[in-house]
Parts: C-alpha cells; sequence; structure tokens
C-alpha cells in the first residue's frame, strides 16, 4: 500500500474544486480530507471556527477503530460513519486506502443528501491521488544541502520552568 | 508516511512514543506541552484516557515548528497505550508513523517488560507492513531517578544491542530531563532520512 506523494499545485487545485461542489450542492459547514495517520491534506470550509487538526487526528482514530470493529465482525465492506448531532453533524467517508473525507453539517440537513454528495468527492479526490502515484511514486521533498546541526534544536526548552 | 503538500509549502510528520504501560510516554508529551518555547503554533494536548488516568486510546500534541527550506513542519505528537490488552490500539496509534520514540522504564522489574514491548513494535510494525529498519527511532531510558534503576549499559544490551546503535537519552520525564533531548534527536533522524531520500533520487 504506497503511501500518499507528495502533492502539488493541480492536486490542490482539484482538492479545492471538489470540496467547493461538495460545500455548495451539500450545504455543508467543513469538508475535511485527511490522512488515515491523523494529519489533515485538505480543507475547505468554516475551518477558522473548528481545530481542525485535533478533528482530523480523532476522526482518524474513531474510523479506524471503528473499520477494525467491523472487520471483527466479519464485515468487509466498511465505508462510512455518520454521527448525527443536535446541531452539527459527522459525516466519515473513506476515501482509499491512505485518506479520509470528513464532513461537517447542521444537523437539520439531510444525512443521505450529503452522503451522496461526499461519495461523488470521495471518487473524484480518489481518482487525483492515483494521478499522483502515477506522476511521482515516492518522490520526497528536497532538504539535500540543509544543514542538520541548525534542526539539533528544533524543539527548545522554557529555561524558566 | 509524511505528507508533503509542496503546493502549500507543508511538511507534517508523525512521531509516536511507545513503551511499556506507565514508562512515562504521556510525561514525555505533557512536558513538551509545557515547557516547549520558540514554535511557531502549540496545539492543545488531547488524551483519551480511562477514569483512572491511564491511556485508552492515545494522546495526541500537535506543534508547528520552524520553518525548513520554506517549508511549515507540522510535527503531530502521539503516545500508545502501554498496558498489554489494548494492542489493536496500540497498531492503530502506529498507522502512517514516521519516527518513534521508545520509552523504557529503567527500573530492574521492569526489564521484562520494556523487553515485551520492543519486540511488540517490531511486530506491529510487521503487521501494518512497515519495517523497522526504514522507521527512525530513539531510545529513552526514563526514569533514571529511581533508587532501583538498571545500568544504562544493561539497558543498551537489552534493546539497543545491534551493529549501528540507535541514539539512546537517560531520562526523568517528570522533571523534564532527556525529554527534548528525545524530541530534537528524532527530528533531526526524521529529517535526515529526508535528505538521504532527496540525495537517491538526485543521483
Amino acid at each position: 500500500m504506497p503511501g500518499l506523494p507528495p502533492l502539488i499545485e493541480e492536486d490542490v487545485q482539484l482538492m479545492d474544486s471538489a470540496l467547493d461542489e461538495l460545500l455548495r450542492k451539500s450545504e455543508a459547514t467543513l469538508a475535511l480530507v485527511i490522512d488515515k495517520g491523523g494529519p489533515v491534506i485538505h480543507q475547505r470550509g468554516a475551518v477558522g471556527q473548528f481545530d481542525t487538526t485535533t478533528i482530523g487526528a480523532l476522526a482518524a482514530g474513531s474510523f479506524c477503530a471503528t473499520q477494525a470493529i467491523a472487520e471483527r465482525l466479519g464485515e468487509t465492506h466498511f465505508a462510512s460513519i455518520y454521527q448525527q448531532g443536535a446541531h452539527l453533524s459527522l459525516l466519515f467517508s473513506n476515501i482509499d486506502d491512505n485518506a479520509l473525507l470528513i464532513v461537517i453539517f447542521k444537523a437539520e440537513l439531510s444525512a443521505g443528501a450529503v452522503k451522496y454528495f461526499a461519495a461523488e468527492t470521495a471518487r473524484q479526490i480518489v481518482r487525483q491521488f492515483q494521478r499522483a502515484q502515477q506522476r511521482a511514486p515516492g518522490e520526497s521533498i528536497d532538504l539535500v544541502g540543509e544543514n542538520l546541526l541548525d534542526v539539533s534544536g528544533v524543539f527548545s526548552k522554557n529555561r524558566q520552568n | 508516511m509524511a505528507i508533503i503538500n509542496q503546493a502549500t509549502k507543508e511538511l507534517q510528520v508523525k512521531i509516536v512514543y511507545y513503551g511499556p504501560g506507565k514508562g512515562g510516554k504521556t510525561t514525555n508529551l505533557e512536558q513538551v506541552h509545557g515547557n516547549v518555547q520558540g514554535v511557531q503554533e502549540k496545539g492543545k494536548l488531547v488524551s483519551l484516557a480511562t477514569s483512572s488516568d491511564r491511556t485508552l486510546f492515545f494522546d495526541f500534541l500537535p506543534i508547528e515548528a520552524m520553518a525548513i527550506k520554506g517549508y511549515k513542519t507540522k510535527f503531530q505528537l502521539y503516545t500508545v497505550p502501554g498496558q498489554v490488552i489494548y494492542n489493536t490500539t496500540r497498531q492503530l496509534v502506529l498507522r502512517g508513523v514516521d519516527g518513534i520514540v521508545f520509552v523504557a522504564d529503567s527500573q530492574y522489574d521492569k526489564m521484562a517488560l520494556n523487553v515485551e514491548s520492543f519486540q511488540n513494535l517490531e511486530d506491529n510494525l510487521k503487521t501494518l507492513k512497515l519495517n523497522f529498519a526504514e522507521i527512525p527511532y530513539v531510545l529513552q531510558y526514563n526514569k533514571r531517578d529511581l533508587p532501583n534503576v538498571a545500568p544504562v549499559e544493561y539497558l543498551d544490551y537489552l534493546l539497543n544491542n545491534r551493529e549501528v546503535q540507535v541514539p539512546a537519552f537517560p531520562a526523568v520525564a517528570c522533571r523534564c530531563e532527556g525529554v527534548f533531548e528525545s524530541l530534537n534527536m528524532i527530528t533531526r533522524l526524521l529529517l535526515n532520512k529526508f535528505i538521504n531520500e532527496g540525495s537517491r533520487k538526485a543521483t
């Protein structure tokens, strides 16, 4: 299972357009593409209203834990989780082996409609990730020439404590 | 696997603190959260713990460090639950790991647990089809302030007995000793890995 390749402008533009379309059609509040390891890959919508970094980490854990339960029940097809809230609801949809689509939307909206539009968005993103894999499998960030002595203290400790 | 976004100039890496139960993994994250300075942004420390304050799923601390070659570098620090029964959970947390800090308990009577946990780490990485040899890690010998600790050489013999030894740090995590040394070293090893991969690409 190859990991996510480095993303370039083309990938970001595709995700911008796919997530914006999802938000417009579904009237959802926020859409996130996250890696199943936890990091947020891309996000659109009311990003400033939420701690999306923590939501990404918790959503990845939650989805993968539920998937592990489903596997123990002999369930091989596991595509989404829906959590209905009083004000906001959540939909976690599988994109591929590496990624998830998280949609946060007002509770009064139709979950079925959000799920329908999210499925199409997930398909668009899968296709783009496949193109990215074919474009540059295993390519990495170029840090050649970086002075590692400079990064020995990336995290410094507050001496006053 | 690190997330590299060349369009937004972002690099995200995941570091997992692994080791036996009550070894000090959560304390490491608490100390980083409480004492780190000079970073771009520090998120909240999220702990999914039992009512008795033992890690149930994971602890999570996001930190955005300085830019490297113009890339925003975001670190996601996780702990695993150390208790033996939570192995499936440990596998879930290891998913997408880029670097590991193995936190060992230096007390003599914890040596078997250290070895078991290290073996468990190797087994879980195999289950996830990850090659341990390709994942940077450091060892932290914690609780050096306690009276019944084994010599560092003995811990090295048990956990670091290989041709090329990995960096190991004595620590007293509750006093923040050895915590930043371990974190900075795993960061350095991770970036070194990127540089080596970049070199291979260039040749």
